[in-house]
């Protein structure tokens, strides 16, 4: 018996000494401090040799600050966010992409500790261009700092290209389509997405849309201040749409996975692709010659480059809210952005970064005059739209594209939905 | 002359006591207060959000609907009805087929042969596989570019072969993921079959066929029926496992090509954590909960009866 109470209690004090061992999580007995970051996973050598220094040069320069990385697909991390966010889980600071549907949606749960007195501190304001800081104070408050700035065009294959007789980019949506035109009669598959991630197959009826509608109502439409049911460039769009799926997709486009479309990509078996800037480094990484791969702007007559930015975010229930801002300061310091663009490609937010041409190669030059002429940028729609418009955004788009929805009623579906939520 | 007197009588015991409940109780208990936390309290939680609107973060209010999201998703929900009818087609084929293809194997494999243990253990081993990897490897089988239709429709020149999109048509892409299932799920009902076989009387098997029964009478009239607990088992089990399917759809297609696979769970699931509208999700959740204990408990209150009879 007297065993008995004896394990009992050493059992006891066991469990109350981790107990508080993990509340005391973060803050050590030396007073130095741990925050957490989360973040997409780095898929490629160069992305995760980037972040690795990057990681060391600020806690080589913070010795009393460490930062504890957690990394996700991009589906997982969104999940992670959604069931964290607000609770004693949610890390101190986690990237997402900016736009209503996804960071704003965090914003409004109350997600995102707002800022303004970091931006007076470290003097951010300067830092950052206008369209970056639009994306902070889109909600009316200092939400996020700036991580990146992506545009999205579509890639195609020189090679390809010239056995089709394509001697040059298009530079008008009739061009594009003759050109997809002139890849079937040479053999060629013009285009691939894959259709079980429908965010792939997305960026094509989004860009159709803008060609179809113009700036001023595809906003309206994404902002549900016009009627996907009564504009006519939506029909127009969506009849567009189901033509590029139905003559110039990849075969077995819906069972296949965006990595698995890319790989014919890769491969040489479709000509075109809409990607982002980050895909520069995913043909490096899957050892496609990019001197052999060109990039265009999807020519919708506007002007507009398609694409999204993303910001990190430090949560309101982080218990060192200094010591985040000073890790997002050095994310954003002029070092951390030369090791990405040096490494990756990836182009600074921080103003004073410049890019040097000399030092990038024949593809990642082929952005800059796309990121120079851009005359704005129209997000994705999976983050204009609000969740479950997307869901349904998505549907719709594939039952359009599956050949079982009329173009002509997919407006008009869409806006059912969305009169009813 | 004395009136023999009887002992006055004990006082008589409530069933509670008479039937030991308190004596078992300390041992039950750990195992109620599991239960209880685990599966009632979030089942009651679930039904309680059902009423409600909320968007899952916490800190954020939950606004009273009454049966709002009821009617959405009945009168509204796009996906709703095609999540409810694909359920239903997949609750049905499970009790028909992989039930069968179980029944069979185990009958097979009940007699004395050559390999008996190895063919045993192939087809039960697709059932401990995590049901995602088994999703993993059949979306590869059913590749269009590199799968085994693919494959053989160029090795034998049969282009309709290689043209035939299994999780890409959706006239087909359930019935592909069904595929998949009834590979998983034959071995661990095969199994559950052989152990009832076991309770088959050699005796009654030698007797029949003494009295002239053939196969087919000796396994209707004898082997059936003593199969019938092991039966009721099966099936209960086939038919929860079945009106929740989840993995193999969520692995395989998503729910896609554009929600026409999607399932119950799936769709609940994807309105509460996907679309942040966690009462539609639980409204979802609770409509397959009401569907799962009408069906269920009927059935276990008939079969308790017959075996009463």
């Amino acid at each position: 018996m007297r065993t008995i109470r004896t394990v009992a209690a050493i059992a006891t004090a066991a469990m109350l000494a981790a107990g508080l061992a993990a509340c005391s999580a973060g803050d050590d007995s030396d007073g130095a401090t741990t925050i957490t970051y989360w973040k997409l996973a780095d898929t490629d050598a160069a992305s995760k040799k980037a972040w690795a220094q990057t990681l060391k040069g600020f806690e080589d320069s913070h010795p009393n600050i460490t930062v504890k990385v957690q990394e996700r697909s991009t589906d997982g991390h969104k999940e992670a966010l959604r069931t964290a966010l607000g609770t004693s889980g949610a890390p101190d600071v986690y990237w997402s992409w900016a736009g209503p549907g996804i960071g704003g949606e965090y914003v409004k749960a109350g997600g995102s500790l707002d800022l303004a007195k970091y931006y007076k501190k470290y003097d951010w304001n300067e830092r950052f261009s206008p369209a970056s800081m639009s994306s902070v104070k889109q909600y009316g408050k200092y939400d996020g700092v700036p991580s990146g700035q992506s545009g999205a065009a579509v890639f195609y294959n020189k090679d390809l290209f010239a056995k089709a007789g394509i001697t040059a980019p298009p530079t008008s949506y009739k061009e594009l389509v003759d050109d997809a035109d002139k890849l079937v009669a040479a053999g060629i598959t013009p285009i691939e997405f894959g259709g079980t991630v429908n965010w792939h197959l997305m960026r094509l009826l989004d860009n159709i849309l803008m060609t179809e509608c113009g700036q001023k109502t595809f906003t309206a439409l994404v902002a549900a201040k016009a009627d996907w049911g009564k504009e006519d460039c939506v029909t127009a769009a969506y009849e567009q749409f189901h033509t590029w799926t139905q003559k110039y997709l990849t075969k077995g486009w819906a069972s296949l996975s965006d990595s698995e479309a890319n790989a014919l990509f890769f491969k040489g078996d479709a000509a075109m692709v809409i990607e982002g800037n980050w895909f520069d480094n995913v043909l490096r990484a899957n050892d496609v010659d990019t001197a052999t791969i060109g990039v265009f702007m999807f020519p919708t007559g506007t002007g507009q480059l398609y694409g999204d930015t993303s910001n990190n975010y430090i949560t309101p229930t982080s218990k060192h809210p200094d010591a985040a801002a000073e890790f997002l300061d050095y994310l954003t310091s002029a070092k951390p952005q030369k090791i990405s663009l040096d490494l990756v490609g990836t182009r600074p937010v921080n103003v004073d970064v410049k890019i040097d041409p000399s030092t990038q190669d024949s593809l990642d030059k082929e952005w800059n005059p796309i990121f120079a002429d851009a005359k704005g940028l129209f997000a994705f729609n999976d983050q204009g739209l609000s969740l479950a418009q997307t869901t349904e955004y998505w549907r719709i788009q594939n039952l359009v594209a599956t050949n079982d929805l009329e173009p002509s009623k997919a407006g008009a579906q869409f806006q059912k939905f969305i009169d009813q939520q | 002359m004395s009136v023999p007197t009887r002992a006055p009588a004990a006082p008589r015991r409530s069933w509670v006591l008479r039937s030991g409940f308190l004596r078992a109780l300390p041992f039950l208990a750990p195992a109620i207060v599991a239960y209880v936390v685990f599966v009632l309290a979030p089942m009651a939680e679930s039904v309680r959000l059902s009423f409600f609107e909320w968007t899952g973060f916490v800190g954020t209010p939950q606004v009273f609907v009454g049966f709002e999201n009821y009617v959405r998703i009945f009168t509204q929900d796009p996906v709703f009805w095609t999540a409810f009818r694909n359920t239903l087609i997949w609750v049905v084929l499970s009790l028909v087929i992989p039930l069968t293809i179980s029944l069979l194997l185990a009958v097979a494999l009940n007699r004395p042969l050559f390999g008996r243990n190895v063919f045993r253990s192939m087809f039960y081993i697709p059932g401990v596989l995590a049901s995602i990897a088994v999703a993993n490897m059949w979306r590869w089988i059913y590749n269009p570019n590199y799968g085994i239709g693919a494959s053989l429709g160029k090795a034998f020149g049969l282009p309709w072969l290689s043209d035939i999109q299994w999780l890409g048509n959706q006239d087909i892409a359930l019935y592909s993921v069904f595929v998949a299932f009834i590979w998983q799920s034959v071995g661990t009902n095969m199994v559950l079959f052989l152990a009832g076989l076991q309770a088959v009387q050699k005796e009654h098997l030698e007797a029949a066929k003494i009295d002239g029964a053939n196969a087919w009478q000796v396994f209707r009239n004898v082997t059936l029926p003593a199969l019938r607990p092991m039966t009721v088992v099966v099936t209960v089990l086939t038919f929860i496992g079945s009106i929740k399917v989840f993995d193999l759809v969520v692995g395989m297609t998503g729910g896609g090509p554009a929600q026409q696979t999607q399932v119950l769970a799936l769709w609940s699931y994807q309105q509460s954590l996907g679309n942040h509208q966690y009462g539609m999700g639980n409204a979802i959740a609770t409509v397959l909960l009401i569907v799962t204990l009408i069906i269920v408990v009927p059935y276990l209150i008939w079969t308790a009866r017959q075996e009463d009879k």
